[in-house]
């Protein structure tokens, strides 16, 4: 059960922080607390696995990776526990998820892919398809991006 | 065509390795930026300078705490909408308003909006949903929520660049 401080850090540091010498103590100041108590909720929350990552965000084009796919694919339930550890094991894979299926799209496992060059998303792709031994699949390369920000909690 | 462009520079080999090691998490400590800076042998204040000027040229979007959602109590999704091309632009914008869109991206397929959601219960996330449906540019609407999470791991390999 989270307490309302720990709503109040969730919400405060999900956004960027300053960038200072000592950005723990500018954001316990503006909480109210000690640095000490928000350093220890930082710890539970990473041991809690509840934090999955304190770290910077990049933008993907500006260092070099202009392409972003989403490839989709359609597997029997039976398959997909064994398929979706196959795809999360590619380095290039950042995110692989199982999504509900809707009706008219059958896809159900789910991966975001980066890559430099829109061959070597393609590439990727039918290589994966090739191992999960799934030729239903659709990528879907973003062509404009609206949003991307941080949640606000 | 993706919007912003590939730094015409190229990133110096430090700063290749500074966004390497930032992409970790930063130390628990009153002075994470003196721990970081010890591992890639350089001052802390030039590190500083260094985020500084990759922060300005939009390299780093934001150093921040990445929280698994339902983890938190909160509730994610993924929705998909199929909208007439010529109006998926004004349409995108409108759903952008909402401040628990936190992803928006345009794909040229048959559902070619995509976005995510992330709110505080699911009453919500119906409420946004069934008021983004009544614009009549939206011919369909669908959510994929994830029954199932295989892998998230957002990190970029620098070398070669």
């Amino acid at each position: 059960m989270l307490s309302k401080l720990d709503k109040d850090i969730i919400s405060l540091i999900s956004q960027d922080i300053p960038l200072v010498k000592e950005p723990f103590k500018d954001l316990s100041l503006k909480l109210g607390i000690k640095q000490e108590i928000l350093l220890k909720r930082l710890k539970f929350y990473k041991n809690k696995n509840l934090l999955r990552k304190f770290c910077a965000s990049l933008n993907h084009r500006k260092i070099g990776f202009r392409y972003n796919a989403m490839a989709v694919w359609n597997i029997s339930d039976k398959l997909i526990a064994q398929a979706g550890r196959i795809v999360a094991s590619f380095g290039q894979v950042s995110h692989c998820y199982q999504r509900e299926k809707a009706d008219g799209w059958n896809y159900n496992l789910y991966s975001m892919i980066h890559g430099r060059l829109k061959k070597d998303c393609l590439g990727l792709v039918r290589e994966i398809s090739g191992k999960i031994n799934c030729q239903d699949y659709q990528v879907l390369f973003s062509s404009q991006e609206y949003k991307k920000t941080a949640v606000r909690y | 065509m993706p919007i912003s462009r590939p730094v015409k520079s190229k990133l110096s080999l430090l700063d290749k390795r500074i966004l390497g090691c930032l992409q970790e998490d930063i130390a628990f400590v009153a002075r994470p930026w003196k721990v970081a800076s010890a591992k890639l042998n350089i001052k802390e204040d030039y590190l500083l300078k260094r985020i500084a000027f990759l922060k300005k040229q939009g390299i780093i979007r934001r150093i921040s705490a990445i929280f698994s959602p339902g983890k938190i109590n909160f509730i994610s999704t993924l929705v998909a909408a199929k909208i007439a091309p010529q109006c998926i632009e004004k349409v995108a914008k409108r759903i952008n308003l909402y401040p628990e869109v936190t992803h928006n991206y345009r794909r040229d397929a048959e559902y070619n909006l995509w976005f995510t959601l992330i709110a505080r219960d699911v009453q919500r996330i119906n409420q946004i949903i069934s008021r983004i449906k009544q614009d009549k540019n939206i011919k369909k609407i669908s959510q994929f929520p994830a029954t199932r999470i295989f892998k998230i791991n957002v990190k970029f390999p620098l070398k070669g660049l």
